[in-house]
């Protein structure tokens, strides 16, 4: 019997600022698969991840997942949508001046109904969730310690366990260890793969380092110019094939990296009151 | 001026309270009203028919200087400390409301997508995500205004609003200097005890 498919893309394509910044003609990911995305900088791969979160839209194309295209438009559904789809980020992305429980808790906001989530009450359930978590990324001596005053490493396990307590089923990561030096890389990477091992958590990673991909892939998907230009094994990737990767001088990159830039940020609620989705991103 | 006419003990008191009075309800309804207002007049957060026109709103109020808008209401409501409250908050709203206003335009958007990703609603993002990055400022900037309108307050008396300037007009038009020196070293004292405390709570949130 062959996996389930939980990411299917047939000829997608992002525009930003009047030109294609991703173009992907096939892309199709199994359950519980990890993926390692490569290529340089404005190469598409946060363009890919941020798409399928949820937050760029699509020029065209289909973009299923979990069985059904992303409800682009339809507010309720896309709650749901997004507590299937967990992401971190380069920079952590938490709240710095909440505690490293109030940040895990964070994870749970999208279960919270109105009143409760106004008063700030959670059931038990979520306390046990949220708990686990912080023990998944070993953080339970810091919980009342503030979020900006940990080191890089212990920010991104903070990310992690937010994540982690939104119990997704795809976990998107963009980046995690880019600014992390490479003994915490490692470490971040081995915490993240031995969690999505254990939660049977599909992983999407974009890395920098192939190396890093080398190790930590089942599959590693590399791109150029905002397309897949290559697509095999870990061990199929060879050093002229990295050469090949990274070496030709990308010159649509810096263009993209900064139409991705321009684009990336704008919030979902926003789009609604201003009246129009984010082109690219 | 010296020696100092401890005489206007009963004066000095009552007027200081006074001035305190009406600064800390001024500063206090300013803030109430600033705040809403400043999340209107944010650009990232709401669209440009919403946020032009109240940034020209508050940008008109700064335009008035406090005394003038103390005139007005002193006209408008008659003598005393309630003139100068209005005035104060007015005054207060309209500087505020623009603090307010660029401290979330300067929000770093990614930590509110995160919880945007985790299935959270707008109204959550702002609960959980925006208010906790920018209520210590928010709060700074009233301890400030706190500081700055004591000190104003002190000189709305001489257009009639009270307070302790309502005083020192009055003991500078009888030429009694030695009360006059009393009430001056007061505003000083008052001054002072306003800034200390005002950095004391910006030490603590910042």
């Amino acid at each position: 019997m062959s996996p389930e498919v939980v990411i299917r893309l047939k000829d997608v394509a992002v525009t930003a600022g009047g030109r294609e910044i991703l173009s992907v003609e096939r892309l199709s990911i199994a359950r519980g698969e990890r993926v390692a995305f490569i290529g340089n900088s404005g190469s598409g791969k946060t363009t890919l991840m941020r798409m399928l979160k949820g937050y760029v839209v699509p020029s065209r194309g289909v973009v299923e997942v979990l069985g059904a295209p992303v409800p682009l438009g339809d507010r309720q559904r896309m709650r749901g949508y997004h507590r299937q789809i967990g992401m971190i980020h380069q920079h952590f992305d938490l709240i710095g001046r909440e505690s490293v429980w109030q940040n895990v808790y964070h994870g749970r906001l999208g279960y919270l109904p109105f009143l409760n989530s106004l008063l700030t009450r959670f059931t038990d359930a979520d306390l046990q969730i949220c708990t686990q978590a912080i023990k998944e990324v070993r953080l339970e001596d810091k919980l009342h310690r503030s979020a900006r005053t940990l080191s890089g490493g212990e920010q991104q396990r903070v990310a992690i366990a937010r994540t982690l307590a939104q119990e997704p089923t795809i976990f998107l990561a963009d980046e995690p260890v880019s600014s992390l030096d490479p003994a915490l890389a490692e470490d971040i990477l081995d915490l993240l793969v031995a969690i999505c091992d254990a939660y049977r958590l599909t992983l999407l990673v974009s890395l920098h380092l192939p190396e890093l991909a080398r190790r930590y892939a089942d599959r590693i998907i590399a791109m150029q110019g905002g397309r897949i230009i290559w697509e095999g094994l870990p061990e199929e990737l060879s050093g002229e094939r990295i050469q090949e990767i990274y070496g030709r001088g990308d010159h649509r990159g810096e263009e993209n990296d900064r139409l991705e830039r321009a684009s990336g940020f704008h919030m979902a609620w926003q789009q609604r009151i201003q009246g129009h989705p984010v082109p690219g991103g | 001026m010296l020696p100092p006419d401890w005489s206007v003990w009963d004066v000095l008191w009552r007027a200081s309270i006074e001035t305190l009075q009406t600064t800390v309800t001024g500063t206090f309804l300013g803030g109430l009203f600033a705040y809403p207002l400043g999340v209107l007049a944010a650009s990232n957060w709401t669209p440009a028919w919403v946020h032009l026109p109240v940034k020209a709103v508050l940008a008109f109020i700064r335009s008035i200087p406090l005394l003038i808008l103390a005139l007005l209401f002193v006209s408008a409501v008659g003598l005393g400390p309630f003139p100068g409250v209005l005035a104060i908050t007015v005054h207060s709203v309209g500087v505020l409301g623009r603090f307010v206003a660029e401290e979330i335009e300067s929000t770093d958007p990614r930590p509110l997508q995160a919880l945007q990703g985790t299935g959270a609603t707008p109204i959550q993002i702002i609960q959980h995500g925006l208010i906790p990055q920018v209520l210590p400022q928010m709060v700074a900037h009233l301890a400030i205004r706190f500081e700055m309108n004591l000190r104003d307050s002190t000189i709305l008396g001489l257009v009639g609003a009270g307070g302790l300037g309502f005083y020192v007009f009055l003991y500078v038009k009888q030429f009694q200097w030695e009360k006059t020196g009393v009430l001056c070293l007061a505003i000083v004292l008052l001054v002072f005890a306003g800034e200390f405390v005002s950095w004391q709570v910006r030490k603590r949130l910042l």
